[in-house]
């Protein structure tokens, strides 16, 4: 094992950390809102233990890893960043115990959006600034950090991408991985800086433009108010609709999208499943809403906004209607485990998944009947090798067996069983908090949760978002056993 | 190739269907004659007529006996899912148990899935005959009519193996071997026959009454859970307890296994025991975690916490219902477990529902073997079972039951809660009749029913029996567009 370079990885990751709390830093200085003090003190310990590691204790690493070292890595980066992101609310008193503090961080990392803070309009806006940066952070993946600024990776740098985005077997922007990754970055930070000039635009204020808009395009879903997004204008509630969408789309097809590559945009199948989808689920909702009594022009505007809050697994919600049908809670329950795009910033299972799963059910109820016709999986018109199709089938099995295991722990905990089954579905989607599934029963108050379910969901928020092989990976007797 | 339906050979299989359920229906009216509880007439009228059909349809269709097209099998045992049920209800309306049909299809579909679940609050206050009609739907849906059919009548003409397969689908590859599918199923009955006198024999001589000990043999060893008692099984001796414990055990084994038990075949079962051994693993574990919840978190005694730990636990992983002690009332993490428990079912080959073990051990070994390929990518590490290589085409089959399994199971759970019914019930309620465990949680859990339910909720629930008793895929083929095309 290379723990010199795990060392040296974690060490940037660290400095970086301590760089983006810089922000929240002079937002605190301006504002004077008396958080400066703990933003600078967590900042110099991210620096002196980040140089730590970097400078002495990972001095001289080789850059030569193997699928080990891989998953190592995408394991400490995901545990120890999170863990460090907690020290600024520890630091400025915002959160006193060392589990809220580390459910807010792990929440954010994961872009998960579940809050234990009761009222963010009453903290101190540096760390309200921080909680968003933590989810821009998660949004593209901690892993894709290291790998845009460790160039000298290499061929590493692709099996950490693998690690990270497992599973889906996506085409790559470039050829070489660091170009694609750092295509990657570009795209998602302008269209963050798009976001932002818009929602400033929209009469908000430059620190509300910000945050949101770091929570937007990550699909995080932290909010700025107790009660939502109810405060803000309808155009701004528009303006972040289409961009809840966007974030649910490929960053590759978004990134030929906006630099126009229309050639390289070709069939996309899922994208075309994604956009149906948006719009099947939001026209019902909408005659939901309007069956129970919302004027038309309303149930159409809340339902487009929860759709593509729930879709891209973003977790926005606004006050909204007094009442929401039943029927919007179960499109809502379902939609959030289907989740968003495959390479997207949203969580869940991905479509691109099930398309393969529905594919595959179609051709084996045609063989019930026609045993001796052969059938191939086809996406986008290209075949799915069968060994793959075996490999996300394994994988949507895991993510159902961390439901209901997550859900079994939380009923230790006093959750009643559907209770237990929403908290579980809505954290491993990284979806967050969503009144729609509080009328299926739950009452999703984090702050009061106990402990032992605070690190039940954290667990989970990590495996929907590492989609948890990379997680179960590390914790498996045969990544130990044979040490070379 | 296309081939026209061949609607007779399916009549003609419906007719002897009948024609045996009409029998068992007369049987009914034994009781009726016994305890003189004056439903001998409606039950015999009931008889006669479902006799009468049934002896038609064979008379009219007796020479179509071969069907050469798969697609018949599954219409087959659709149909006969359906049919069934259908005749199962005129005892229910005659003898004036119930008025509604809705009340009878749901009763009478819970009777021939094996489900257990009822809507009869106070069992005690029905008629003999219908009591035992009850029972008598388990005993035989739980076996799979389709099997009696096959040991019955060897020259039916439906692809048999087509047809075994499609009852008892998917992950058991120990039918395969078996050629001679009707040899197998006239073992089978044999050793469900030989099952059924022996429980009754060993509760009587458990002292008691030779009419509980039929009832309740029959629907444990089908692992239905219907009851003639409002109590379920609360209020027997711990002995006879113990013994229904050991049927129903008994009932989630594959019965090719047991055959082999029997008849003291060992060395064939070496080849067979990974599926065997994970139910009887996962069988401990789960009365041990029960058992302890009782004991430290319920305050039981030791004896009392062992007995209903054992019983529930055993009831639920075979789908089976019966209920020694109101479960929905203990810790909510034993209820959990108990819920999972019935998804997951017993083996594949015996009368238990749920997903089945079979399946659960393929897609579990499936996703450590994917696992392990991500760590060592050139590693070759092939999901194994009992020896021998799975293959990734029926893992992926396998994956894809279970999945349709899940989402039937979800969506089961968000049209009752659209019928009205709360969340925790939905819950409950879509997981006992889709895996053919019976009760549910809250008011349908436990001793109670699920005579609260409106209609609709009713013919949902009845849907999702068949559903879970055909394992999702045999009905899910008709709706396929080109099932039906020439």
């Amino acid at each position: 094992m290379n723990y010199r370079l795990v060392a040296r990885i974690a060490g940037v990751l660290l400095l970086v950390m301590a760089v983006a709390l810089t922000a929240p830093l002079a937002v605190s200085l301006h504002c004077g809102d008396g958080a400066q003090y703990g933003l600078a003190l967590s900042a110099v310990v991210m620096l002196a233990g980040g140089l730590l590691l970097r400078n002495i204790v990972g001095r001289g690493a080789e850059y030569a890893m193997e699928a080990r070292e891989s998953f190592w890595i995408t394991a400490v980066a995901w545990i120890a960043v999170p863990l460090c992101g907690s020290v600024p609310y520890l630091f400025t008193g915002v959160l006193s115990t060392f589990t809220d503090a580390a459910f807010e961080s792990f929440s954010g990392f994961t872009t998960t959006g579940s809050s234990v803070v009761a009222r963010p309009e009453e903290i101190p806006r540096g760390v309200l600034l921080w909680r968003a940066i933590t989810q821009w952070m998660g949004g593209l993946g901690l892993i894709l950090f290291v790998v845009a600024l460790l160039k000298r990776l290499n061929r590493g740098s692709l099996q950490l991408y693998a690690a990270e985005f497992s599973g889906t077997q996506q085409r790559k922007l470039h050829p070489h991985i660091s170009k694609s990754v750092s295509r990657m970055w570009r795209i998602y930070t302008l269209i963050t800086v798009v976001l932002v000039v818009l929602l400033a635009a929209a009469g908000n204020g430059w620190l509300d433009a910000v945050c949101l808009a770091l929570s937007t395009v990550s699909t995080g879903g932290f909010m700025t108010a107790q009660y939502g997004l109810s405060g803000y204008s309808d155009l701004t509630l528009a303006i972040l609709t289409v961009f809840m969408f966007l974030s649910g789309v490929n960053v590759a097809l978004l990134y030929n999208l906006f630099t126009l590559r229309w050639r390289r945009l070709r069939v996309n199948h899922e994208f075309a499943l994604y956009t149906g989808l948006f719009l099947f689920a939001a026209a019902s909702c909408a005659v939901a809403f309007a069956a129970s009594g919302n004027g038309v022009g309303e149930s159409v505007r809340y339902s487009l906004f929860h759709i593509a809050s729930t879709l891209s697994t973003c977790g926005f919600y606004t006050d909204g209607p007094s009442h929401w049908p039943l029927w919007t809670s179960a499109v809502t329950f379902l939609l959030m485990l289907c989740g968003a795009s495959a390479g997207s910033t949203g969580g869940g299972i991905k479509l691109r998944r099930l398309m393969t799963l529905s594919i595959y059910l179609r051709n084996y109820l045609t063989r019930m009947v026609h045993p001796h016709v052969v059938f191939s999986v086809k996406i986008d018109h290209k075949v799915v090798a069968g060994d793959y199709v075996n490999k996300i089938f394994g994988f949507v099995f895991l993510y159902i067996c961390f439901i209901i295991g997550g859900a079994f722990m939380l009923t230790f905990s006093g959750q009643g069983i559907a209770d237990a089954f929403c908290y579980a579905a809505a954290n491993i989607s990284n979806l967050g908090p969503s009144p729609l599934i509080n009328s299926l029963g739950a009452n999703l108050d984090y702050a009061m949760l106990p402990s032992l379910a605070k690190w039940t969901l954290m667990a989970l928020m990590l495996a929907g978002r590492l989609e948890i092989f990379a997680l179960l990976a590390i914790v498996s007797p045969s990544y130990w056993r044979s040490r070379r | 190739m296309r081939r026209r339906m061949e609607w007779k050979v399916l009549l003609r299989s419906m007719g002897i269907v009948l024609m045996a359920e009409g029998v068992l229906m007369a049987l009914c009216m034994v009781p009726a004659w016994h305890f003189a509880d004056g439903t001998l007439g409606a039950v015999g009228i009931c008889s006669a007529f479902t006799l009468a059909v049934g002896a038609l349809l064979w008379l009219l269709c007796r020479r179509h006996t071969v069907a050469e097209d798969r697609r018949m099998s599954y219409l087959t045992v659709v149909a006969m899912w359906v049919v069934l049920p259908l005749f199962a209800t005129l005892p229910f309306l005659a003898t004036g148990a119930t008025g509604s049909f809705t009340v009878a299809w749901f009763e009478a579909m819970s009777g021939v899935t094996s489900t257990g679940a009822t809507v009869f609050a106070d069992v005690a206050a029905l008629p003999s005959s219908v009591l035992l009609w009850r029972s008598m739907t388990q005993w035989f849906g739980g076996f799979g009519v389709v099997l009696l059919v096959l040991a019955l009548s060897p020259r039916l003409g439906i692809n048999k193996y087509a047809l075994y397969t499609a009852e008892t689908s998917g992950a058991d590859n120990s039918g395969r071997r078996a050629v001679r599918t009707t040899v197998t199923v006239r073992r089978t009955l044999g050793v469900y026959l030989a099952l059924t006198a022996a429980f009754i024999v060993a509760l009587w001589v458990s002292g008691m009454q030779m009419w509980d000990a039929v009832n309740l043999t029959f629907t444990n060893i089908s692992s239905g859970g219907f009851s003639v008692n409002s109590d379920s099984i609360a209020s027997l001796t711990p002995l006879q307890q113990y013994i229904l414990t050991g049927a129903m055990l008994l009932s989630g084994v594959n019965f090719s296994l047991l055959y082999l038990l029997f008849t003291l075949r060992w060395r064939q079962i070496g080849h067979k025991v990974d599926q065997l051994r994970f139910y009887l693993v996962l069988c401990l574990l789960a009365v041990a975690f029960v058992v302890g919840v009782l004991h430290w978190q319920g305050g039981y005694g030791w004896e009392e916490a062992l007995r209903l730990g054992t019983v529930q636990t055993v009831s639920a992983l075979t789908t089976t219902g019966s209920v020694a002690a109101d479960t929905t009332q203990w810790w909510t993490p034993a209820v959990f477990l108990l819920l999972m428990l019935s998804v997951c079912g017993g083996m594949a080959g015996s009368t238990s529902g749920g997903m089945k073990v079979m399946r659960v051990l393929i897609l579990l070994r499936n996703a450590r073997s994917i696992m392990r390929n991500r760590l060592h990518p050139r590693v070759v590490n092939p999901v194994r079972l009992n020896g021998s290589p799975v293959s990734n085409h029926i893992t992926n089959n396998v994956m894809v039951i279970f999945m349709v399994y899940g989402f039937t199971l979800m969506a089961g759970v968000m049209v009752l809660m659209l019928c009205g019914i709360d969340a925790t019930e939905s819950i409950g309620a879509t997981v006992g009749c889709l895996t053919g465990y019976g009760p549910g949680l809250g008011a349908s859990g436990g001793f109670g029913s699920y005579a609260a339910f409106t209609p609709a909720a009713m013919w949902f629930c009845s849907f999702l029996m068949l559903l879970g008793r055909l394992e999702c895929m045999t009905v899910l083929v008709l709706f396929l567009p080109g099932f039906w095309r020439r």
